[in-house]
């Protein structure tokens, strides 16, 4: 109960801050995304549930100054291959205090789509997500269809970076889909 | 976003999507591996970390230190061992952790362990760390050890460090024997639990094993020069 009353308190932080002049390049009164915690075994349980042909995660933070020049190239890949099933997983590593922040942020981006919190322990949320994470940030995994993991770089990326680490992956789902009956 | 007026049943319905997502998973597969388990065919661009018991890379590169002089790790190697630190001055989990740093590195001198902190960046990304800051990031902090500059970042290259900070502690043989954060609470010194490099320093100068020999928090990645 404890955590639905804290999972009901983070999506009214992140409601109350789209209120909030946004100060991007979308309108300052756009609505924030719901912002929920997520530990790394929830993240391995996203990439894994089906409805895309490739996932990418992103770990950011609003601190990080390449986390945040690197998103604008990563919305628009993923904006424009999104039809072809690619699914976005959006993960701040901020503090919980850092809500509200974390809220405009995306809202100045234009991010709608629910977004994430890393969840648990700092290092028990980066080894769980993968052992050879540094913990660097921005960092950024590429998983195929199935959640296998295709690719993954710490640092920031380019537009061509990131369209071609999607492309690599959904070639391959596409590759393995077994034909419809 | 206007047309969510009832947030509990949208937790709700997120927390039954997760469920059953991750119930299918385990269905389709009795003993799966983790889907993020490192595959053979991932392209996974991250250079290997120093391994615990290895010894220090490029001992004996000579770095130029904030004072004007040049220093190497072999030449402030300690008699009880030798702490290296990857930092920098723009980072903001550096400014969080600085002054346990200049504290504990500080300490870990006068206890005979040789202390060295090496800024890799690229001031062409951050000007904040460029060699004047440097200087006053020293002096501030008042920092009894010498702050050098990976003029080519091939130091950190070759310890295989990305973030800042990191730290690299060896033992009096040269190994290395603790390697990771600082402590696991950057925001606030009161509330950490875990003094990582203060635990491995203190074994190290009385010659015993560092319990916890590995960790890793959220960091600034290292900005490696002649990267693109």
């Amino acid at each position: 109960m404890a955590k639905i009353q804290r999972h009901w308190f983070t999506l009214v932080v992140s409601m109350l801050a789209g209120c909030a002049p946004a100060g991007g390049r979308h309108s300052p009164r756009a609505i924030a995304p719901p912002v929920v915690p997520l530990t790394a075994d929830g993240v391995h349980a996203l990439v894994a549930s089906p409805g895309a042909r490739a996932t990418l995660v992103n770990l950011w933070a609003t601190w990080c100054a390449p986390c945040r020049e690197e998103m604008p190239a990563l919305l628009k890949v993923a904006r424009a291959r999104r039809a072809e099933g690619l699914r976005l997983v959006l993960i701040s590593t901020d503090a919980e205090d850092q809500l509200p922040q974390v809220a405009r942020f995306l809202a100045a981006q234009g991010v709608t789509d629910t977004s994430y919190l890393a969840a648990g322990s700092e290092m028990a949320f980066i080894d769980g997500l993968d052992p050879r994470w540094s913990g660097a940030l921005p960092a950024t995994f590429v998983y195929d269809g199935a959640g296998r993991l295709e690719a993954f770089w710490e640092g920031a990326a380019n537009e061509a970076r990131f369209d071609q680490s999607i492309q690599t992956a959904l070639t391959h789902s596409i590759a393995t889909e077994k034909p419809t009956p | 976003m206007n047309s969510i007026r009832h947030p509990r049943l949208v937790l709700v319905a997120v927390a039954l999507l997760v469920a059953v997502t991750a119930r299918a998973r385990a269905q389709a597969a009795p003993s799966p591996a983790s889907p993020a388990t490192p595959t053979g065919g991932a392209d996974v661009a991250r250079p290997m970390a120093l391994a615990i018991g290895q010894p220090a890379p490029m001992r004996e590169t000579r770095m130029k230190v904030v004072d004007g002089r040049e220093r190497s790790i072999a030449a402030v190697a300690g008699k009880k061992g030798t702490l290296v630190i990857f930092m920098c001055k723009h980072c903001p989990w550096v400014k969080q952790w600085q002054r346990r740093i200049a504290r504990i590195g500080n300490a870990a001198q006068a206890q005979g362990v040789g202390v060295i902190a090496v800024n890799a960046n690229d001031p062409a990304a951050y000007p904040e760390d460029d060699f004047e800051p440097m200087k006053a990031q020293a002096k501030q902090l008042g920092f009894k050890f010498p702050y050098v500059v990976d003029a080519t970042s091939e130091v950190a290259r070759a310890f295989g460090a990305t973030r800042t900070p990191e730290v690299f502690l060896f033992d009096a043989e040269g190994r290395l024997v603790y390697h990771g954060a600082v402590d696991d609470n950057a925001r606030d010194e009161k509330a950490v639990q875990n003094p990582w490099l203060k635990q491995a320093i203190d074994a190290v100068v009385v010659d015993k094993v560092v319990a916890t020999a590995e960790t890793k928090m959220f960091g600034c990645g290292i900005k490696f020069r002649g990267a693109s």
